[in-house]
């Protein structure tokens, strides 16, 4: 018999009925007793240096209990990125909590505590400063240019980082090749609205010490930016973890102004002070990096990829940020590794500029590279006659072949083949009609695009961290807590990690309960991101689980005499292996193991056995054991209105080797969600700016359009296909991220089929398809 | 300034006390009705000045009265009530109104007014361009009593309508279209949450013969600063047989009307060019609903 009994069935979300009762728990609902509430004033110029700011008047205004201007603030140059140390070298360090020199429109100047959130409003309004305007730039071309502004001293020609990676001789590739493609490939900056907005309430006691309650994608990452930003020990600080939040994608995961300027008008008036952000405020906070491909491919006579030439370049914005790493994994896994090629040579840029900062969004650099990448295969293949899904059945690497970034792994459970094979057959792949032959006003189009390579964490990248840690508690009514710092983004982590500790534990998986934790009480994990949380914390929750569970099988061996080896946990029963009628229930070996030594009896006190005694639970705090790759591969079919250019998506169909599938249903959440993001990334998503002032137009839903459960395609069709992945939970590796990257080519490409128009810059509107079809 | 900043909420029982109320107040005064449309100006900071909400939802004008002349609509008829009107939903002459309350998002159903939906002067909103292309007249109180505003004069700049000062709308007044009328109405957008990047309504009567005795074609979603008819399609359209050719040359014919308006949801040429596909494709719908009704 399998010991998996919960694995791969879909279970109720333990955090579903709080949630759709009025979700009290998502930190937007944090009320603490007197608590304040804050309002950051935003510059409205791109470029300026602050020459006085004079806030009397604020804080005359009845109400007003503090303000804070950039004198308040230490100066201590920081980066906000959570999953990195704050000083790690491969970052940048240009940020301030408040500085007397602002370098985007929407960068917070000054705060104002008060009792109610209306007031503190009124008093922005009184606050007056005044700025010394610098010349600004948007364009990250022109701040590369000889004489642009300056943005942050020290950087030449504005350039924060400079990646560039080479293999082989790329030249002399290109000179032997049979074909050469190229092409300049344009993303926008979007932002991946997650639904709750930035909030946090930060309270502090008379010692100094923070509390924190913050919608945010990791516990001990803010504590530590924090603690920088202070210049105060970690130690004084505590986050609380949110029993789940309302999404973040990506978003929420670097601290924002609003925590450390909460921290401080707290520590000033004593008081909890809470901020939420608008959704303007949301806008401007964090956003996916636009960045521009340039992409040059050379081929072989028989279709293979033999050389590649690539220069990214990524507006980054007023800070670095994510921008540091966004364009190194963009590189490597959005250009680079997506499939074998022996020469190629790719160079990145983060440039500044004096447009908003950018951020993480599920991808991180690989839907701007996918775009690119994808895109240009279909061109390849249209051009020269070959088919596109066996192009790339031609040109991707084998199961088995050795790991292309860690040379020291083999790609065990890869299965891109299979992803390719199988949903090219499910979408009738054959029945593909050539470049725009569809008659009539409505013409139908099939295209696809894929992630060939991704990964499952971050173990083995230079300065990310990438530890997780459990504990793992066994109730005497038989039932488990498990306590992580893994945050729930609304993904289901929650539901994932229950169910694997409840299949190691041999529990079902409503026994497992995630239960609270807070930055002092659990090990450290890295964030929820980067498709790691199932894999990364799936092995650390298993750890514990385990180690849980050997307890409870030596207790249980002095009650059934028999050793821990010879005993199994089955259905809530602790049984030896081959008799399952000698069993005891779990809940009685938890009572045994916690009840007093000694037992008053009719012939008096009688002593048990002292070793059995004490709460079983498990505890790890482990690095994962390697990176396993998965690869993703999407078909979709669109239909496109030739007289107003509007695209619907018809069908879809999704494929993706995760190794072991956990969650179903939560998988094909992943699926949806992801489809959805990328489906706006392809066809509407994008923030709008003002031309001289870079400030954001976008103010909210009405402005920013994405697609809703009537623009979705009815059916998403998911084919997970599943294998062992070694060193995973239960054989899992991952799958998030890689759902948001390949629509976007996929649907480029279907639109193309359709229409024979070639569309190289994210969103494809109806404009841009009817100036295509030259009727605009 | 956000509606965090609000301090004066008022809730009058009667006609009498808002007029009072938009005395007292003038232009820092807000009439709120659903309170669909408040955020959104707020949040583009067309509320400046603006700190007292006049809340009308106590003055009873949400009935809809039918008689044999046309409908009577009070002000504070919300979409989804308008939509279950019977003459609404079966009057081809009606069908604009019927399609243009199709395409709101349920939130907006269920709290939007017809009167709010009017008074808002946004040419971006669908049930406006339905209303002026079945045509009718927008009731209004003031403390000189009340009077009849045509629809079509009711607009008279973005955002702005020719109420006084101290007047607001308490209804609507359509009349019955003439026998052989029918109408349709079309929206663009970007998803269904979204206001019209191009919208148009038609109203058509045709003779026993087929030939046109009357055509209304109205333009909204920022093909000017306020919806608009346009008198060139119509003279087109008028005393002839609508053709496929027609029809399309109709489409074209708007462009003398027309001076769309360029933002960073559309270009004004791809407004423009919608214009004309948005009305071919509203006549070929009325037709359509002709050919079903006879
Ligand atoms: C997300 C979203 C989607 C939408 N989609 C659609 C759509 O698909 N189709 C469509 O047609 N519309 C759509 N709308 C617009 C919607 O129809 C309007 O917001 C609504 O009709 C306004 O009516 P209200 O009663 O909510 O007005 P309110 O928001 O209360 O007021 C709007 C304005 O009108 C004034 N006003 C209201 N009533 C009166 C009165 N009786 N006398 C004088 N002044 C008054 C107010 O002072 C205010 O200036 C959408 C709006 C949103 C926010």
């Amino acid at each position: 018999m399998t010991n998996r009994s919960v694995l791969g069935n879909s279970v109720p979300r333990p955090d579903a009925l709080d949630k759709v009762t009025g979700g009290k728990q998502f930190p937007v609902n944090v009320v603490l007793p007197g608590m304040l509430h804050a309002k950051l004033l935003r510059s409205p110029y791109p470029h300026a240096r602050i020459v006085s700011i004079d806030a009397g008047a604020a804080e005359k205004l009845p109400g007003v209990k503090a303000v804070l201007l950039p004198q308040d603030v230490p100066q201590r140059k920081y980066c906000p990125v959570y999953f990195v140390p704050t000083l790690a070298p491969s970052m940048v360090q240009d940020m301030l909590i408040m500085s007397d020199t602002v370098r985007y429109a929407g960068q917070p100047v000054a705060a104002v505590a008060a009792t109610s959130a209306g007031i503190a409003e009124q008093a922005l309004e009184l606050i007056e400063v005044e700025y010394e305007e610098l010349p600004a730039v948007f364009d990250p071309d022109a701040a590369m240019a000889d004489g642009a502004p300056v943005i942050h001293a020290g950087t030449e020609k504005n350039v924060a980082v400079n990646p560039v990676i080479s293999f082989g001789d790329v030249e002399a590739a290109f000179e032997k090749a049979e074909h050469i493609f190229e092409g300049t490939y344009q993303t926008q900056r979007v932002h991946t609205c997650y639904m709750e907005p930035r909030v946090c309430v930060v309270d502090s006691d008379v010692a100094g010490n923070l509390t924190v309650h913050s919608s945010m994608q990791h516990l001990f990452g803010l504590r530590e930016k924090l603690a920088f930003a202070l210049d105060m020990p970690e130690g004084k600080v505590k986050v609380i973890k949110p029993a789940y939040i309302g999404g973040g994608f990506g978003g929420k995961l670097d601290i924002g102004y609003i925590e450390p300027v909460a921290a401080l008008l707290s520590l000033k008036t004593g008081r909890p002070v809470r901020i939420e952000q608008t959704r303007y405020e949301d806008f401007i906070s964090t956003t996916r990096n636009p960045i521009k491909v340039y992409l040059k491919t050379g081929i072989s006579k028989e279709g293979r990829f033999v050389a590649r030439y690539a220069e990214s370049t990524l507006d980054c914005g007023a800070h670095a940020t994510h921008g540091a790493e966004v364009i190194n994994v963009h590189g490597m896994f959005g250009i680079l590794l997506t499939y074998p090629c022996p020469d190629q040579h790719w160079e990145g840029k983060t440039v500044y500029t004096n447009n908003i900062i950018g951020g993480g969004y599920r991808g991180y650099g690989s839907p701007q590279g996918a775009f690119a990448v994808e895109s240009q295969i279909d061109e390849i293949c249209e051009e020269l006659g070959f088919d596109p899904v066996e192009f790339r059945l031609n040109n991707s690497y084998q199961q088995g072949d050795p790991h292309p970034f860690n040379p020291a792994a083999k790609l065990d459970s890869y299965r891109f083949q299979d992803c390719l094979q199988q949903a090219a057959e499910r979408i009738d792949w054959s029945s593909r009609k050539p470049a725009g032959s569809d008659q009539g006003v409505r013409k139908r189009g099939i295209g696809l695009g894929c992630q060939p390579l991704w990964v499952s964490g971050c173990v083995g990248f230079p300065d990310i961290y990438e530890h997780s840690g459990a504990i793992v508690k066994l109730n005497r009514d038989g039932t488990a807590d498990l306590s992580t710092a893994t945050v729930d983004l609304g993904s289901g982590q929650i539901t994932t990690l229950c169910m694997i500790a409840a299949e190691e534990l041999g529990l079902a998986a409503d026994q497992v309960r995630m239960t609270y934790a807070d930055t002092d009480t659990v090990p450290f994990d890295a964030p929820s991101h980067a498709s790691r949380v199932t894999y990364s914390a799936g092995n650390a929750v298993k750890a514990a689980a385990g180690e849980a569970k050997q307890r409870l099988l030596e207790v249980a061996g002095g009650l059934l005499e028999a050793g821990p080896d010879d005993l199994e946990v089955r259905a809530g029963m602790v049984c030896v292996k081959g008799s399952p009628d000698v069993k005891i229930r779990v809940a009685d070996v938890v009572e045994r193991a916690e009840a007093p030594f000694v037992v008053m009896t009719e012939e008096g006190p009688q002593p048990t056995n002292l070793a059995e005694k004490g709460t079983i639970i498990g505890l790890s705090s482990m690095a994962p054991p390697a990176n396993p790759s998965p690869a993703t591969v999407e078909f979709v079919e669109v239909e496109v209105d030739t007289e107003t250019g509007q695209v619907d998506v018809l069908r879809v169909v999704f494929a993706h080797d995760l190794g072991k599938l956990i969650h179903p249903a939560g998988a094909e959440g992943q699926v949806e969600g992801g489809f959805q993001q990328g489906m706006g990334y392809a066809l509407m998503e994008n923030l709008v700016f003002d031309a001289d002032s870079g400030a954001c137009l976008s103010s909210d839903f009405l402005d920013y359009k994405m697609p809703t459960a009537v623009e979705m395609p009815v059916k998403i069709e998911s084919i997970f296909i599943e294998s062992d992945e070694p060193t995973g939970p239960f054989g899992a590796k991952s799958l998030s991220e890689p759902c948001v990257t390949v629509p976007a080519p996929a649907i480029a490409n279907a639109i193309y089929n359709a229409t024979g128009v070639r569309v190289r810059e994210l969103p494809i509107t109806p404009e841009k398809i009817l100036t295509g079809l030259g009727r605009l | 300034m956000s509606l965090a900043t609000f301090e004066n909420y008022f809730l009058p029982g009667n006609g009498r006390e808002v007029v009072a109320l938009l005395q007292e107040y003038g232009e820092r005064a807000l009439i709120l009705a659903g309170g669909s449309f408040v955020h959104g100006l707020a949040a583009r900071d067309l509320l400046s000045g603006v700190d007292v909400f006049i809340d009308i939802q106590k003055l009873g004008l949400a009935n809809i009265v039918t008689d044999p002349d046309g409908l009577q609509v009070g002000a504070m008829t919300r979409f989804t009530d308008f939509e279950k009107v019977p003459e609404i939903q079966n009057d081809p002459g009606w069908g604009a109104v019927k399609d243009a309350l199709s395409y709101p998002p349920a939130q907006i159903m269920n709290a939007a007014t017809v009167g709010g939906s009017i008074a808002a002067v946004c040419p971006y909103f669908d049930l406006p361009t339905a209303l002026l292309a079945v045509g009718g007249k927008v009731k209004v109180e003031s403390n000189t009593g009340s009077r009849e505003i045509n629809l079509k004069d009711f607009s008279t700049s973005l955002f702005e309508s020719s109420l006084g000062v101290d007047e607001f709308v308490t209804g609507l007044v359509l009349p019955q279209p003439v026998s052989g009328s029918v109408s349709a109405f079309i929206k663009l957008a970007t998803n269904a949450n979204d206001l019209a990047i191009v919208n148009v309504a038609v109203q058509i009567n045709l003779d026993r013969s087929g030939v046109c005795r009357s055509a209304s074609v109205a333009l909204g979603g920022g093909v000017n600063e306020i919806t608009l008819r346009s008198a060139a399609a119509e003279k087109l359209l008028e005393g002839q047989k609508l053709t496929d050719e027609l029809m399309k040359a109709a489409g074209t014919a708007v462009q003398v009307d027309i001076s769309p308006m360029a933002d960073h949801r559309a270009s004004a040429e791809y407004r423009s060019a919608m214009a004309s596909v948005l009305t071919e494709r509203a006549l070929q719908r009325a037709i359509a609903r002709l050919t079903r009704s006879s």
